[in-house]
């Protein structure tokens, strides 16, 4: 604006454009016109000269400002941990923050532990719409120490970053108190630097919904999309647009492949014979037909709805999809089928899931630990499948008769959480993704040759581990 | 709104100032205080503290950790591509865009200023789309576009016509287009109703000596309305541009900057929000934020050379 106002002084038309006004107004305008047109242009010149002057103070006082609110390090300091035996005496408020509660299971947990407690009666507050809103508005909770939320369900993609940054509770003595509970991979998802940073609530990993009717129950990647290709109809839906889902659905095919971004070392391995291979083969897929193009403007919903439409033959999503097909006329026309293996490799896929963390700014920790050590008994893991429909964490709970006469694929959806691998793990993911999904979009949508998004992903990816 | 934008007087040569007009200049702060501060506080102090924050990096693996980087954010920046790109794209868009609402909106206050009945109504109507939220119109266009599903291509498909087995959003060119449209679609009122003020300034006598030289409708048009309208359109020209310039919610809901409509905004916000990569997303506003006002100075200092030729023709 200052800066705008500077312009406006050196030049006169501008005072014209900005202030219209008819001649006759003129004379009634503000002083400042009045002075205008009566100066000199030295006293102009000199009126800049102050308004330089209030800019600079302006730039002085922002500096001042920093200087008070930012600079404070905190590093080195010990993360507070959680301490497990606090929830016996554990009473008061808890405040559950997380993103839309389409299944009810957030909202359903809250309740059932209220009931079931007596001493802490928790609430649920949706805090954002997507999984990127809620990060949005999670990390700008805590970066403004607010105490608002006691607990924050997070993806297993953001344990990295908020661990890293010190805003949530060290998990460690919680976990392994109870780590008999969960499902490894599961586990591994809340882990940080050789500490627990969060408590796995459910799991999630791709599945593949198809028409019986129409192809196969797919085993390998390539039988399905010659299957795709095959006839009009047929075709396979994925998430193909440019986000978060795009990562996801390469990399389920990359680590089927054989390939990795990072190796355990954290070294970049993006720049691979695998990584060129999955990358044809997607492309080549959308050539043929046997992939819909109509991908590349897909993520999780126009997907679903899209095959709900009975026009193609297989479709990639969530296990919660199963609930939503089941409500259409497609019932009893599908069949559920892990992720297919890599033409001489093997079946794999990426781990997804809800992780529970604790505010390091949580004025209840104890009820927080007590609703954590709830939220993931293998009794109520086995509701998490049965009223919500959405992938325990406990492995017993798919064996568990009751949970499969509600979710008859379990056993499919236990094989493919317990083959599916973690996203690279790192406080700096988001950048890690879209150099991931940016690239891979570029070669799909055919902006871009294969070798020069290898590259330029590898360049990416290691300018991104490279980060300050 | 006025239309005439008049210079306000020749500034008088360089003289000794008279200490009443020293006298009135002080009251004249003292008058404006008020408001500059609070200008300062609104305006100058965030973007202030933007520019301190863009000469600094902040770490995003340890809490708290920050150093003085100086220009760095902004030469990476500079010499990278992804800011040329955006700016590119946002270029692009801000052309096309502000080009057809400018045609569009002069065409429809022209219908809007001829005298018939429900003028009152339809004026009121004409706004309805600038009213609505660009994001939830944003995603009725996402709608419309959907290959399989959308009205937009179903209708072109069912007439038989071309692009209806494209998938718009995901192509190159196409997407941009579906940005274009859903911004033209919603603010040519605004740039109409702007023109439309200007329409109505313009003396009914004009157009009479007009037709007694013998001039046709056309040329009418051409040698009257125009010239006569250039201020009103200059000025709808330079609020649709800023606007345009720091387009952000179309393409984020479209297309989430794919198929090269990533805007310098977006860019911006992705740096910012999503990777926390403060100092860097910093520097990208600042750099947005003195596209724009260079843009705009410099289409002011443009148009209004030619309003001082038209304020001199008149006289």
């Amino acid at each position: 604006m200052t800066l705008e106002k500077e312009a406006n002084q050196a030049k006169e038309p501008l005072v014209d454009l900005i202030r219209p006004s008819s001649p006759s107004q003129e004379d009634t305008t503000a002083a400042s016109v009045l002075s205008a047109r009566k100066s000199a242009t030295g006293s102009a010149s000199r009126r800049r000269t102050r308004i330089t002057a209030a800019a600079a103070a302006a730039m002085a006082a922002g500096l001042l400002l920093t200087a008070c609110g930012g600079g404070a390090a905190t590093q080195g300091t010990e993360a507070p941990a959680a301490d497990p035996a606090s929830a016996a005496n554990a009473t008061g408020s808890l405040n559950v923050c997380g993103g839309k509660d389409a299944s009810g299971i957030y909202k359903g947990t809250v309740e059932a532990f209220t009931k079931a407690n007596g001493k802490v009666t928790a609430k649920y507050t949706e805090i954002g719409a997507t999984t990127d809103e809620a990060r949005t508005q999670a990390v700008q909770r805590l970066e403004g120490k607010s105490s608002e939320c006691d607990i924050f369900v997070t993806d297993v993609i953001w344990t990295s970053e908020f661990a890293s940054q010190g805003w949530i509770l060290d998990q460690t003595e919680l976990v392994e108190a109870s780590k008999d509970r969960f499902i490894p991979s599961t586990v591994e998802t809340a882990k940080y630097e050789d500490k627990y940073w969060a408590s796995p609530f459910f799991t999630n990993a791709g599945l593949v919904y198809y028409q019986k009717d129409k192809v196969a129950k797919p085993e390998t990647w390539q039988q399905l999309y010659a299957e795709a290709a095959g006839a009009e109809g047929d075709s396979f839906v994925y998430q193909g647009k440019q986000y978060e889902g795009l990562t996801v659905n390469f990399l389920e095919m990359l680590y089927s492949a054989g390939g990795e971004v990072l190796d355990e070392n954290g070294e970049v391995k993006i720049d691979s014979p695998e990584t060129r291979e999955v990358l044809d083969f997607m492309v080549q897929g959308l050539k043929d037909g046997a992939a819909d193009r109509a991908v590349l403007t897909y993520n999780e919903d126009p997907a679903r709805l899209a095959y709900e439409s009975g026009n193609f033959g297989y479709q990639r999503n969530w296990p919660h999809v199963y609930r939503l097909l089941n409500a259409t006329p497609l019932a009893g026309t599908f069949g559920v089928a892990p992720l297919p293996a890599w033409e001489g490799g093997k079946a794999s896929g990426v781990l997804g899931g809800w992780n529970l963390a604790i505010s390091a700014h949580s004025a209840n920790q104890a009820g927080a630990v007590a609703f954590i050590d709830f939220a993931t008994t293998p009794d109520w893991q086995k509701h998490v499948a049965m009223d919500f429909s959405q992938a325990p964490v406990n492995e017993a709970a798919y064996a568990d008769p009751e949970v499969l006469a509600k979710m008859p694929f379990a056993t499919e959806l236990l094989a493919s959480v317990k083959g599916a691998k973690p996203r690279p793990i790192s406080p700096v993911y988001p950048q890690i993704s879209q150099a991931i999904y940016k690239n891979v979009y570029a070669v799909l949508s055919g902006t871009a040759t294969t070798e020069n998004a290898v590259k330029t992903m590898a360049e990416e990816l290691t300018a991104a581990k490279a980060s300050f | 709104m006025a239309t005439k934008f008049l210079s306000p007087g020749r500034r008088g040569t360089s003289r000794g100032v008279s200490g009443r007009d020293r006298e009135e200049r002080r009251l004249a702060f003292r008058m404006t205080a008020p408001s500059l501060v609070l200008m300062a506080l609104v305006a100058a102090v965030p973007i202030g503290y933007a520019l301190w924050l863009s000469l600094n990096q902040y770490s995003v693996r340890t809490a708290g950790l920050s150093r003085f980087v100086g220009l760095d954010n902004y030469v990476a920046a500079l010499t990278g591509t992804h800011w040329w790109a955006a700016f590119g794209q946002t270029f692009l868009f801000a052309g096309l865009s502000v080009s057809l609402e400018l045609v569009l909106g002069t065409a429809m206050a022209l219908l809007l200023n001829l005298a018939f009945k429900g003028r009152a109504l339809l004026r009121t109507v004409v706004l309805l789309p600038y009213a609505v939220v660009t994001v939830v119109s944003a995603i009725t266009w996402e709608t419309m576009f959907q290959p399989n599903l959308g009205l937009v291509t179903n209708v072109l498909s069912t007439l038989g016509l071309p692009g209806g087995d494209v998938v718009w959003l995901g192509e190159h060119g196409y997407a941009m287009a579906v940005i274009v449209l859903a911004d033209v679609w919603k603010t040519t009122p605004f740039a109409a109703l702007i023109i439309l003020a200007g329409l109505q300034v313009i003396s009914a006598e004009t157009y009479e000596a007009a037709e007694l030289d013998g001039a046709s409708k056309w040329q009418a048009f051409l040698y009257v309305t125009l010239p006569l309208l250039r201020p009103a359109i200059v000025l709808a020209a330079i609020f649709r541009t800023m606007d345009a310039l720091r387009v952000f919610d179309l393409p984020f809901v479209l297309t989430r900057g794919a198929n090269g409509t990533e805007s310098m905004s977006m860019l911006a916000y992705t740096e910012l929000r999503e990777n926390r990569l403060v100092g860097e997303g910093s520097a990208l506003s600042i750099l947005t934020f003195l596209t724009v006002m260079v843009v705009s100075v410099v289409y002011i200092r443009f148009a209004g050379g030619n309003i001082r030729e038209v304020a001199k023709e008149e006289q």
